[in-house]
This record gives C-alpha cells, sequence and structure tokens, in this order.
C-alpha cells in the first residue's frame, strides 16, 4: 500500500511515495535518481548500498523505507560538491583503493561516518568499520592505507 | 632503458567518476519504457517438465508477458552450442531459468511469478564428475553428439563426457620406467565463484526495425553480439551491444552469460527494453561458477630428484553445459607441470557433465586448481627423498633451452622462475620460523609457478587513434575495464609512444560494438600484451602518417625527419620543424591548398603463431609464459583451528612494469582471492543438486581482517618480446601458487597434508583433535 515519507536527502527535503515493503535503497535509487549506492547482495553483508542516516552509516539494501521517514540522509552524491571531492575520496583514489569501483561510494560514506564522530579513530576501529565491507578488487591494503590517509587530510582540514 | 612515462603511477583516469558515485553500471541504467523480469528456477536439479501453468500469474497486476522456453529451437555457445536461453523440457540444475515474468516494476514480476505453477518428473541427479562417468549413469545430453561445435573439441556421444583433451610428450611407460621412484596424489580445487561485488546484469531490446539493441556487464560485447545475431539471423552489424562500467569481473563475466537468455524474454516483446539484474543468489547459480576441478597425479622421479614423467587426469564437475567450461580443463591439464620441465608427460583432461551450475571462467583459468596439485606434490616428494624442497624444484624449474608439456621451446625472454624463487626463498626463508607457543603454531610454505595465456589463434585486439588539431589524442578500444586499470594501460603507452603527456591522452570510457574497435574478449591477462601493442601499432602508423605531411610541408624526405611529440623537425638542422596542431587535418599552404591525410590510425595485434593442439594435444598455446614464486608465513590458532596469513609475498617475472600502484592491487587482489578459495570460500550442493550457501552470508568471503598483515610484492624484468615495453600480463597469476603454499605452510606448521580446499578452521580443528 503506498505510504508517503519525507526525508531530507543531501541537504533537500524530499517527500516520496512508497511501497510498504520498500528498501531505502530502492527508494534512493528508483525514485530519487541517486544511483551512486549500490546493490552488492541482499543480506547485509557486503556494504556498496551504505549511506548516512542521521550521521550513522546504515546498510540502506535491509532498511524499510518506512523507518526512514523524517531522517536526514547523505549518500555519496552529496559527499562532493561539483568539482571538489571530498578527501577521503582524494585520499583513496591517492592510495590506489579505487578499482572497479563498486565497493568505494559505501567505503566513503563508512570511513566519513567514522571520522566525523570521532577523527581520532585507533587503526583498530577503522579496521572494524571497513570489516562491514567487501572489496574483492584490492585485497584490502590500498584500502586501508586510504583510509589512514583520509584520516591525516581530515584532521588538516580541521 | 630510459622511459618517462612507463613504471610511474600515472593516475587512473575513471577513478574521480567512481569514488563519486558518477560512475555508471549496469543496474544504474533505466531506459524509457523499460520493463523488468524475474525469473523461476526449477525444485529439482534435474528433471522433465510436464506442464507449467501461468493461468494464475497472468492476472497478476503490472504483468505484460509471461515467458517460457516453449518453442525455443536452438541451442547456443561458442565452444560447443549446447546451451538453451530457457528451459525447453528438461531442467538440467538448480539455477535453470524455466519461465520469466515481464512487469511494469521488479516487484511486480516477483510477485507475479510465485503464482505460475509448474509439474514435473525428477530425474536422477548428478552432482560429481566421478558419478557422472559410471557406466549406469544417466545421460544428460542425450543428443550431445548432435550439437554443433568447433573443430577438434566438444561431447563424447553417448557419454557424460563433455570434452576429453590428452597431451603428450615423449612415450610415458618409457618415462616411468627411466624413473627411480613414482608418487602418487589427488587433489580437489572445489567449485568457487568469481563473486564479483556488481551482480550480473544486462538489458536487451529487440527494435521495431529488426535491429538488437543489448547492455550488459560484460567482458565480451563482440561474441555477445555475433551469438545473438546467429540466434534471431539479423547481420551482425544489425547488433549493437554497449559495456557500461563493469563492477569486477574475475572470469565469470566472460563467454556469453545471460544475454542469451535476457534477449530471450525480450524477444516476446519488442520495442520494449527488459532488464534483469542478477540477486547474489542468481549471480551465484544462474550465472557461471569456477574450478570443480579434481586432479590425479603420477610422478616419476629419478633418485637424486630429477623429474622424469608427469601423468595427470584431470577431471572437471564442468555443470549442466560444457561450453565456457571446457577450455578451463584444457588449460588445467596442459600447464599442470607447473613451472617444472618433464620429459615425459601424459596429461588427460575431462570436462564432464553434472547437474550443477556451468562452470566459466575464474581468475586463473585451470592454471591454479592443477598447479596446486604439483606444487603440493613436489613438497611431499622432497620430504620422501629426503632433499632440501627448494632444491628439488631448482634442478627442475623451466627455463631457456628447456621444453613445456605442449613442447614450446623456452629462452631467455620467457623470464626467469628461478630468480623469482630466489627473491622469495630470501625473503621468507633466510631465518628461522618462530616457535610454538601456547597460542599458535607456525608454518611456511613456498610455490613457483607458471603462466600461460590463455586464448584462440584469432584472438586480436584493436586499436582506433585520433590525434586533434591541439596535438592532444583520442584513443578507442574495446578492452572492457572491470577494475584492472587497462585505461591507464593505455594512457601510458600511448603516451611514451606519442611523446606527450598522459593527461594529453583521452582514453575511451565505455564500449559499444558500433563504435568500439572488435576485440575478441577481454580475458586470459591479455590486455597489456595485445592491446599494448595494438596501441603501439596504432601511434607508429600515425607518427608515419605525420611524417609524411611534414615531408611535405618542410620539402624534405620523410627519412629526414624526427618526431619529437609536440612538433617534428628535420634531423640535421631542428630549427626547420612544424608543429604537430598544423598536420593534423592536413598541411595547408599559405594560398589555402591543403595536403595531406587527417591523422587517425587503425591497428590489431594478436599472439604471434598460436595455434590449434595438434594430435599430440601440442603446438603453440603458452606462446608468453609468466613465470613466479610467492610464499606465505602462517600462524594456526590452536583454539580455533583458524589459519591467520601474516605475510603473503609473490614476485613474477613481469617483463616490465607499467604502473607499479596499479600492479600491486592486482597482486594483492589475486593474493586474497585465492587466500578466501584456500581457506573459506567453496559453493556446495547436496546430494540433489540443491545450492547450500549461494549468500555471501554463507559464502565466507574475506574481508580486511582476513588479509595478510603484510603483502610483499617483487618483480623481475626480463623484456619479452612480444608484450609493449617487454610487458607481460598480471591480472590471473597472483591467484596461482595460493593454495599450495598455504597448504605446504600448514604442514610445516602442524605436520599434516591436506589435499582439499578450502581448509576450514573446522577440517584443522579435528585433525589437531585426532592427532
Amino acid at each position: 500500500m503506498a505510504q508517503k515519507i519525507s526525508i531530507t536527502v543531501n541537504g533537500i527535503k524530499r517527500t516520496v511515495e512508497i511501497d510498504g515493503w520498500e528498501k531505502l535503497v530502492d527508494v534512493l535509487r528508483d525514485k530519487l535518481g541517486l544511483t551512486g549506492t549500490k546493490k552488492g547482495c541482499d543480506d547485509l553483508s557486503c556494504g556498496a548500498c551504505t549511506v548516512i542516516v542521521d550521521g550513522e552509516a546504515k546498510k540502506s539494501c535491509s532498511m524499510p523505507a518506512i523507518k526512514a521517514d523524517g531522517t536526514t540522509i547523505l549518500t555519496i552524491e552529496g559527499l562532493s560538491k561539483g568539482k571538489t571531492i571530498h578527501p577521503i575520496q582524494k585520499a583513496l583514489i591517492e592510495a590506489g583503493a579505487v578499482q572497479c569501483g563498486y565497493c568505494t561510494p559505501g567505503i566513503v560514506l563508512e570511513l566519513y561516518a567514522l571520522f566525523t564522530k570521532n577523527i581520532d579513530a585507533t587503526q583498530e576501529e577503522i579496521t572494524n568499520a571497513l570489516a562491514k565491507h567487501l572489496c574483492r578488487c584490492t585485497g584490502y591494503e590500498a584500502i586501508f592505507e586510504g583510509a589512514i590517509l583520509a584520516q591525516r587530510y581530515m584532521k588538516g582540514n580541521k | 632503458m630510459n622511459f618517462k612515462y612507463i613504471g610511474k603511477n600515472v593516475d587512473r583516469p575513471d577513478a574521480i567518476k567512481k569514488a563519486i558515485g558518477k560512475a555508471v553500471f549496469i543496474d544504474d541504467i533505466k531506459l524509457p519504457g523499460m520493463l523488468y523480469a524475474a525469473i523461476l528456477y526449477p525444485e529439482y536439479a534435474h528433471a522433465k517438465i510436464i506442464s507449467i501453468d501461468i493461468s494464475e500469474a497472468k492476472k497478476s497486476e503490472g504483468v505484460v508477458k509471461i515467458v517460457t522456453g516453449k518453442g525455443c529451437d536452438f541451442r547456443f555457445g561458442d565452444n560447443v552450442q549446447d546451451r538453451l536461453p530457457m528451459a525447453v523440457d528438461r531442467v538440467l540444475y538448480i539455477g535453470e531459468p524455466v519461465a520469466a515474468v515481464l512487469a511494469e516494476n521488479p516487484n511486480q514480476a516477483k510477485t507475479a511469478l510465485k503464482k505460475i505453477k509448474v509439474k514435473y518428473e525428477p530425474l536422477p541427479v548428478i552432482v560429481d564428475a566421478m558419478d557422472a562417468l559410471k557406466k549406469d549413469a544417466v545421460l544428460l545430453h542425450p543428443d550431445s553428439g548432435n550439437y554443433w561445435h568447433l573443430p577438434g573439441i566438444g561431447p563424447e556421444a553417448g557419454t557424460n563426457i563433455g570434452d576429453h583433451y590428452c597431451c603428450k610428450k615423449g612415450d610415458i611407460e618409457k618415462g616411468f620406467q627411466e624413473s627411480d621412484h613414482t608418487f602418487e596424489g589427488e587433489f580437489v580445487y572445489p567449485w568457487g565463484s568469481s563473486a564479483a561485488l556488481e551482480p550480473h546484469g544486462a538489458i536487451a531490446q529487440f527494435h521495431e526495425d529488426n535491429t538488437i539493441e543489448i547492455w550488459s556487464s560484460t567482458i565480451c560485447p563482440f561474441v555477445v553480439r555475433e551469438d545473438i545475431a546467429r540466434k534471431y539471423k539479423v547481420p551482425i552489424g544489425d547488433v549493437r551491444v554497449h559495456v557500461p562500467e563493469v563492477g569486477g569481473c574475475f572470469g565469470y563475466k566472460s563467454d556469453v552469460t545471460i544475454e542469451q537468455t535476457v534477449a530471450w524474454i525480450a524477444h516476446f516483446v519488442p520495442g520494449r527494453p527488459v532488464k534483469w539484474m542478477c540477486s547474489r543468489k542468481e549471480d551465484f547459480l544462474s550465472s557461471l561458477l569456477g574450478h570443480g576441478i579434481r586432479t590425479k597425479f603420477k610422478v616419476g622421479v629419478k633418485k637424486d630428484g630429477k623429474f622424469v614423467a608427469l601423468q595427470a587426469a584431470i577431471y572437471h564437475s564442468t555443470g549442466a553445459y560444457v561450453d565456457t567450461g571446457l577450455h578451463i580443463m584444457r588449460g588445467a591439464t596442459h600447464n599442470c607441470t607447473g613451472a617444472y620441465e618433464f620429459p615425459y608427460c601424459y596429461l588427460d583432461g575431462y570436462s564432464i557433465y553434472t547437474n550443477t551450475t556451468p562452470v566459466g571462467a575464474y581468475r586463473g583459468y585451470g592454471h591454479q586448481e592443477s598447479q596446486f596439485g604439483i606444487e603440493r606434490m613436489i613438497d611431499i616428494i622432497a620430504r620422501k627423498l629426503n632433499i632440501d624442497s627448494f632444491k628439488l624444484r631448482e634442478m627442475n624449474y623451466l627455463g631457456p633451452g628447456k621444453y613445456t608439456a605442449l613442447g614450446e621451446l623456452l629462452w631467455e625472454s620467457n623470464g626467469s622462475v628461478k630468480q623469482c624463487s630466489d627473491i622469495i626463498k630470501k625473503k621468507l626463508f633466510s631465518g628461522s620460523k618462530p616457535k610454538e607457543d601456547d597460542k599458535y603454531y607456525y608454518g611456511r610454505g613456498f610455490s613457483a609457478l607458471m603462466k600461460s595465456p590463455k586464448g584462440a589463434p584469432f584472438s586480436s585486439k584493436s586499436c582506433f587513434l585520433k590525434f586533434n588539431v591541439d596535438g592532444s589524442v583520442c584513443i578507442n578500444m574495446a578492452g572492457a575495464e572491470v577494475g584492472q586499470g587497462l585505461r591507464t594501460v593505455v594512457r601510458q603507452i600511448a603516451a611514451e609512444t606519442l611523446k606527450i603527456s598522459p593527461e594529453r591522452i583521452r582514453v575511451y570510457t565505455e564500449i559499444d560494438t558500433q563504435f568500439s574497435p572488435w576485440e575478441w574478449q577481454t580475458i586470459g591477462s591479455m590486455f597489456t600484451i595485445q592491446g599494448g601493442r595494438a596501441v603501439i601499432r596504432a601511434c607508429e602508423k600515425a607518427i608515419q602518417k605525420l611524417k609524411e605531411t611534414a615531408s611535405q610541408a618542410l620539402r624534405v624526405d620523410t627519412d629526414m625527419l624526427e618526431y619529437a611529440g609536440d612538433e617534428i623537425f628535420l634531423k640535421h638542422d631542428p630549427s626547420i620543424k612544424i608543429e604537430i596542431g598544423r598536420l593534423v587535418h592536413g598541411y595547408m599552404y599559405p594560398d589555402g591548398i591543403t595536403v595531406g591525410e587527417v591523422i587517425q590510425s587503425t591497428s590489431d595485434a594478436r599472439l604471434p603463431r598460436y595455434c590449434n593442439p595438434d594430435k599430440n594435444g601440442q603446438g603453440s598455446m603458452g606462446v608468453t609464459y609468466t613465470f613466479g614464486a610467492q610464499a606465505c608465513e602462517i600462524r594456526i590458532e590452536k583454539a580455533t583451528g583458524r589459519t591467520i596469513v601474516d605475510h603473503f609475498a609473490s614476485c613474477f617475472d613481469i617483463g616490465r612494469v607499467i604502473n607499479p600502484k596499479q600492479i600491486r592491487g592486482q597482486v594483492n587482489g589475486g593474493v586474497m582471492m585465492a587466500i578466501g578459495a584456500t581457506l573459506c570460500e567453496e559453493i556446495k550442493f547436496d546430494k540433489n543438486g540443491k545450492c547450500l550457501n549461494p549468500f555471501f552470508s554463507k559464502y565466507r568471503f574475506p574481508n580486511i581482517k582476513d588479509a595478510p598483515k603484510k603483502y610483499t610484492v617483487e618483480f623481475i624484468e626480463t623484456p619479452e618480446h612480444i608484450g609493449p615495453f617487454g610487458a607481460r600480463g598480471i591480472g590471473e597469476h597472483p591467484v596461482i601458487g595460493v593454495a599450495p603454499s598455504i597448504l605446504n605452510a600448514i604442514y610445516d606448521a602442524i605436520g599434516v597434508d591436506f589435499f582439499e580446499i578450502p581448509v576450514t578452521p573446522e577440517k584443522i580443528k579435528k585433525t589437531l583433535e585426532g592427532k
């Protein structure tokens, strides 16, 4: 049955008609055209669909859209500003952490949520955050190095 | 040699779009009027279809059409045409499409799907190749003798053998007579999934004017184009295939995968684009799996450890269709010697039909499956003969003047396994390993490896190049960028050859068979070698054309001219020169009269003298080999049986490093993937052919916590004659020596030989408890 939800996505207030069963990922991708959020599995395993809901990194493939009503959401499209990319994106690119790129938006947002809350996150905390994501390309070394570099960049930007 | 751009960490041209979420993948494409397909799968892995009742489903909301395989009068395939887009009267595996619903949105399609009622008559199920070979085994393809196939390959009628290949070098009986000892072993590399993070997906549209358009997450658009054209009887040029960004491949997006199924569904609704995106479960069960290979070895050895004879039997549980699997078996068979010379070989391989998901390419393409066995055998033989395992390897390594199983003579330029081995030995085996403590056992293990490309004699790659009036260049190729970084490689090779900066070279981003030059498929770690060579050829042709126009402008013979990137000058008087931009669209004299060709060029490159096998299964099918060595330091946790890879080291004779950062990423990614295969990943089918774990939550895919704490990546650069600037491929190579080096390390740690992967914590714990 159709219902309406109001969400603030990337700073813009949106009202969307949804079906009760719909997941947040499908609303973002299909109804709002925000296809930077990716789908890799359906069981909370891969993290490609991660977005930031009220400051927390959430796997949008498992979040009922109805539960997002009234929230503030940041997707990958909201992070870079025109030609200015976010330091996390810059760091991951420089570290060679972007190969096929399918896991990248989710990882960028995971790190954004982590460093926004705690810019001094320890290496263990960074690893724990990254462990919510799967990447088949890199063997994770470059992703970890990119995360450390991102932390450095963000500290410098403060 | 001094290079300006080769060997440098040039930036990946596609990185920003990917990092900001603007790269367009197949699931991001939405076309006007698009319909969504949902597909029904059977309840049985082998059954006759008695009836399909669609009456209730048809009434469901949003349903446009319900499609079955009824009336499909063709089989398709590249090697053996044994495949069907949708089951006609029988199902052969649990992921086989039986029917499809087309609806205005995916959820309507899924809802209607549940209302289709199918009656089956179950048939006996075969899951393992060894059972399919039994005398009383049910025939999965009773008509296999009638299937079209390429010459020299294909099914043995009246059996479940889908393909048989035998490679003979000398008289094997004589080899065993000359041997002082023989050793036997049997090894299993089970099914796994390439499991790219992006699942398969495709869109097909049959236009009203009889043209067909396909969008697919594929690495072989030209193969798809030809296969679709053949089956729907339209000129090949009337099929247009688009490849958006591909979110990882690792093999299983090569060959025709899901495109024929989507086309079959779409051809019922001309004018409407039809999209099908695989769920992860569908990606596991209805695209292609990897491996499924059992290898039996008999090795004949002299007293001093010199290898004499190798007899191998490779049994490939290739799944319901053999088309995409048979060359993996062939690769596994003739590459099973690994990096060693055996004067006598009898290597026998079988691809065998089973009621499981068809096997297709997986990074490594047969190499890791059989070299896993030989590298384990060598450690065991060294132990039994009481010879140092490095000494045993070193006295048998292939190298200049030695012959591979295929009968190919090796030269200096084929690279040195010995040098790779020495580097790895020094890095990991100079000191002693840590002593067992309260919590852990420690071990180290080694493996050498050999990789040959797996191609076809006609497997060319092409390049279109055009100069712009500002001296910048556009390059258009059809190599599928799946994350391996070939766009960067194209840029660097072109920059080096044209002597202009990489930023001035615009590399194609998407493939469209209507505009892209022809390429067979982006497979076999061959893009750098072949594609890179095509780039150089196109650049050289363009330079020649520039010189021809310059010779008219400067009124001098072309051989008196020197090309310098932004200008062409007279060799003996560099003050007489002309800038490139003035030549690109022809040179204009002061009176306006213009001469000379527009500066654009085309080229291609293939593997020289790559051939079909002769009657002994031999021939030039390796052409350009790569050798390497890998090793690891591991810990086994006593409490859990968990194997922790602390350090993984790889060294390859790569010929020439084009981009150090990218190449390290390739090696680490490959090593990690193979650590997954070695320690946790396996697709499991029960005896009824039902898959037990087609989800990421049940198919253990390594995360960052499973990654080695340290990766060592080293390269030897013995230039190769075929590749650009001496370069060889690297994409698949890092997976080859991982399983044997870890299993050799496990023996070193706990004194137990494993012959089958994955070696899970449960298996080790059980073994430790039994000790």
